[in-house]
């Protein structure tokens, strides 16, 4: 993951043919991207596509409960594509809401890591000596932990200090902060790596010959020679962001039942195993799948193109 | 030589296997809080401390009251019980029971700083006859107190006061809330609260054992769906409860028992009756709506038990009108009718109050105390969202749930309640008195019911002989509860145990598992 040492302007111009060149001979990479941009398209417009809004309670019907899929509810006649839950919630309406939250959660984590983690990573690189050590040792040390056992540590504080009425509504930000707190690492050291290689570089001397201030340097000059990387690692950071957000709440510490992610739809399903209602655990269980796997091999093919190793 | 070994190591394997199989494994939702059996007045603490400790009385397999620690006792006129006590009976740790431990255990639990006291409302005092006679004076004639008192556990003196727990301690705990020293059949050996609790035949227990266990291990799993696969696998013996969605398929599958009944639990619905303002939602802060009876009506028309039996209970549950179940003595059985499921009723009796256009409040739930708790909360909020009402639901474990409570951070809550006394005057006693410490009345009066009737039947009812007139009192106070709505009552909960095909034991209808009717073949 080492940065291609070219000047900028002509990264940009064969970087849009080499890239759509790529992905146009890239069986994988086209389903994926077609798979993850559906998935994310129906969860952006849940509310126009999504039969009906299951976590308006007042519209729900106990009795529709257990419907099997694609079959008339014993009771009420209603039919429902993928069945419904034990609350009579139907199934692909929980999923198309439950994604949005994950895709939420993800993104806004990955973007708080990332935001946080270039920060740090540039500051650790280009200033270098005792900063630079402090935080690259402090990510070290956060490194030798499993991320999901660092997001629940900060989960169970943040619901220490937050007052019990405002638990519900401040557990999507406290989840998104404690899986932003546990991916910023990857960021920092790749950027930092690639910064110590970019400072001592021509055009960084020159613009410190002309005067420009560090901070200047960093974010004109070396920033944008660093994002190619940073971008993947993003990428990749965010099918393992909606994973961890499903971990989490699939464990009951992330996502509240009022306002279902994936994770607490398959936690929900799962008391529902043994007694023969697989559809409530299943479909989203292959949602999951389907958006993380989509996400992951995006990500992986984005590393193959931009790594300028394997081309 | 190969085949000696062979042989020795086969032989090892079945000793091992034959030691092993007298260990019965348990397992449920919910771990005792306390080894203390005065600090905590629940079901789950009761019941498991029944095998440790003993009462006077005690309750047999159809939950008939049979003498314990008290071989017999006798009414002395209508001033109280005289209770002559089993002689040679030692604690685990070796120290005689006598008359004083009683006396201390009943200072003890009905102390202010027990859960318990108000077992011993109707008591005056209790006197020591001699080493093993003691009588319990009640202010007024009571002919159902030796029925009340069978999970009213005795603690050696000695013990506690040597150990600096004469006490209980509810909530920061001391010594008696991790050890044990009781007079019954099993001794507590090992306390891992929350994850492991080991009992042991205490083997100079007075009485002849029926059981085979040599050793007892309880482990508390939260999510049924484990507790059945640890069920079917092997890893337990037992569990309690069943989900009970899972509970047709577990029968029909070979190496399982499931073994079904009526508890003689209600659960219900509680709202604060003296609470001057909603603490949860866009609306704290706002006047209770819950102190108008026609709001409170309203919440009992607006909930469809029937669609909560039928789906949430999977039809094994039986709808409540009442505080207590059809089962109970004292039932009123004329009384039976719930409020009907009828939303227009329910939106005009809000509008009535004006409330027209609803409100939001919160709701509080436990998410591992009850059957499908939780659950059955979501289905509550669902159904009362229909006529406005938008609760906002915070389900939690139950070991942080009754600290809520008492701490009245509710603004509707659920609860169940199961008679200890298998008689309809209990709930009155715990749950519609007007809470009062002195008098140990309504300690589980969360939502501060209060009627002056009800307070003034009480009495009367817990020292009527008359059946009769008793009845007409008890059917009196069901009726004001029900017209008051003090407590919306949704359904009696069904009893699901699961068992190892080769496991026999008994299911009281208290929920209590009896370690010494178990037996492991």
């Amino acid at each position: 993951m080492t940065q291609a040492p070219v000047p900028q302007s002509a990264i940009t111009r064969a970087w849009e043919s080499d890239f759509m060149w790529s992905f146009r001979h890239s069986p994988v990479a086209i389903v994926s991207f077609v798979v993850a941009a559906t998935l994310i398209f129906a969860a952006i417009f849940a509310p126009l596509i999504a039969p009906h809004t299951p976590f308006e309670p007042g519209t729900l019907n106990l009795m529709n409960g257990f419907s099997k899929p694609m079959e008339a509810n014993e009771f009420t006649g209603e039919t429902f594509v993928l069945g419904t839950d034990d609350q009579g919630r139907d199934v692909i309406s929980t999923i198309l809401y439950g994604m949005r939250i994950s895709l939420f959660v993800g993104f806004a984590a990955v973007t708080f890591a990332m935001v946080l983690g270039v920060t740090l990573g540039l500051v650790a690189g280009y200033a270098g000596g005792w900063t630079g050590t402090i935080i690259m040792r402090i990510a070290d040390v956060q490194l030798t932990f499993p991320g999901i056992l660092v997001a629940m540590l900060i989960f169970g504080i943040a619901k220490g200090i937050t007052p019990i009425h405002l638990r519900d509504q401040m557990a999507i930000w406290v989840l998104i902060l404690a899986i932003g707190l546990s991916e910023w690492v990857q960021f920092a050291r790749v950027v930092r790596g690639a910064t110590l290689v970019e400072r001592n570089k021509e055009y960084v001397q020159a613009a410190r010959l002309n005067g420009r201030r560090p901070l200047g340097i960093m974010l004109r000059h070396i920033l944008p020679n660093v994002l190619g990387p940073v971008l993947v690692i993003a990428t990749i950071s965010l099918a393992l962001a909606i994973i961890a957000e499903a971990t989490l709440s699939f464990l009951g510490v992330g996502a509240p039942p009022t306002q279902p992610s994936l994770g607490t739809l398959i936690r929900i399903g799962q008391g529902f195993l043994f007694s023969g209602e697989w559809w409530i655990i299943l479909f989203p269980s292959i949602t999951l799948l389907a958006l993380a796997l989509s996400v992951n091999l995006l990500g992986d093919w984005l590393r193959d193109v931009l790594n300028p190793k394997l081309r | 030589m190969l085949k000696s070994l062979l042989n020795g190591a086969l032989a090892l394997t079945l000793l091992g296997t034959a030691a092993s199989a007298e260990t019965f494994r348990w397992a449920s939702k919910t771990d005792p809080q306390t080894m203390d059996p005065h600090a905590v007045n629940s079901a789950p603490v009761l019941g498991f401390l029944n095998n440790v400790y003993e009462g006077l009385v005690r309750r047999g397999k159809t939950m008939a009251i049979e003498g314990a620690l008290a071989e017999r006792w006798e009414a002395i006129g209508g001033d109280g019980w005289r209770f002559f006590l089993r002689k040679g009976v030692t604690f685990q740790d070796g120290a005689a029971f006598t008359a004083e431990d009683v006396l201390f255990s009943y200072q003890r639990a009905s102390s202010e700083a027990a859960d318990t006291a108000s077992w011993f409302a109707p008591v005056s005092e209790v006197k020591i006859v001699d080493e093993f006679t003691i009588d319990f004076l009640t202010k007024a004639p009571n002919p159902i107190f030796p029925d009340s008192i069978a999970n009213f556990m005795i603690m050696d003196k000695g013990w506690a006061e040597a150990n600096s727990a004469v006490l209980p301690s509810k909530d920061e705990g001391n010594y008696a809330t991790l050890n044990a020293n009781g007079t019954g059949a099993f001794k507590l050996v090992e306390r891992q609260p929350g994850l492991k609790t080991v009992l042991e035949p205490f083997e100079n227990w007075w009485g002849k054992p029926e059981h085979n266990i040599t050793r007892a291990e309880f482990t508390p799993i939260q999510n049924p769906a484990t507790a059945v696969a640890a069920l079917i696998s092997g890893d337990v013996d037992m569990i309690n409860p069943v989900p009970i969605q899972d509970a047709e398929r577990l029968q029909q599958r070979g190496g399982v028992t499931v073994i079904q009944g009526i508890e003689a639990r209600v659960i219900m619905l509680g709202m604060p009756h003296k609470a001057e303002m909603l603490k949860y939602t866009a609306d704290a802060g706002k006047p209770n709506p819950f102190l108008d009876v026609r709001v409170r009506q309203a919440v009992a028309h607006a909930v469809n038990v029937e669609a909560i039996l039928a789906k949430t209970m999977r039809g094994a549950a039986a709808p409540a009108s009442q505080l207590v179940s059809p089962a109970m003595r004292g039932y009123s059985p004329s009384l039976e009718a719930r409020p009907a499921y009828d939303l227009a009723k329910a939106k005009s009796l809000l509008a009535d109050a004006g409330y027209a256009d609803g409100f939001t409040f919160g709701l509080k739930c436990p998410n591992d105390r009850y059957l499908n708790d939780e659950a059955v909360c979501q289905a509550v909020v669902s159904m009362l969202a229909q006529i406005g009402l938008k609760a906002e639901l915070d389900a939690m474990p139950v070991r942080n749930y009754w600290t809520e409570l008492r701490a009245d951070n509710y603004d509707m809550y659920l609860l169940g309640w199961s008679p200890g006394t298998f008689d309809a005057e209990h709930p009155i006693r715990f749950l519609a008195a007007t809470p009062n410490k002195e008098k140990k009345l309504g300690s589980w009066n969360f939502g501060d019911f209060s009627n002056g009737r009800i307070d003034e039947l009480l009495p009367m009812i817990q020292s009527e002989i008359d059946d009769g007139k008793r009845q007409e009192m008890l059917n009196e106070s069901a009726k004001i509860l029900q017209d008051e709505v003090a407590y919306v009552p949704l359904y009696v909960q069904p009893l699901v145990w699961g068992t190892g095909k080769n496991i026999a034991l008994t299911q009281r209808p208290d929920n209590f598992l009896i370690l010494r009717w178990v037996t492991v073949n």
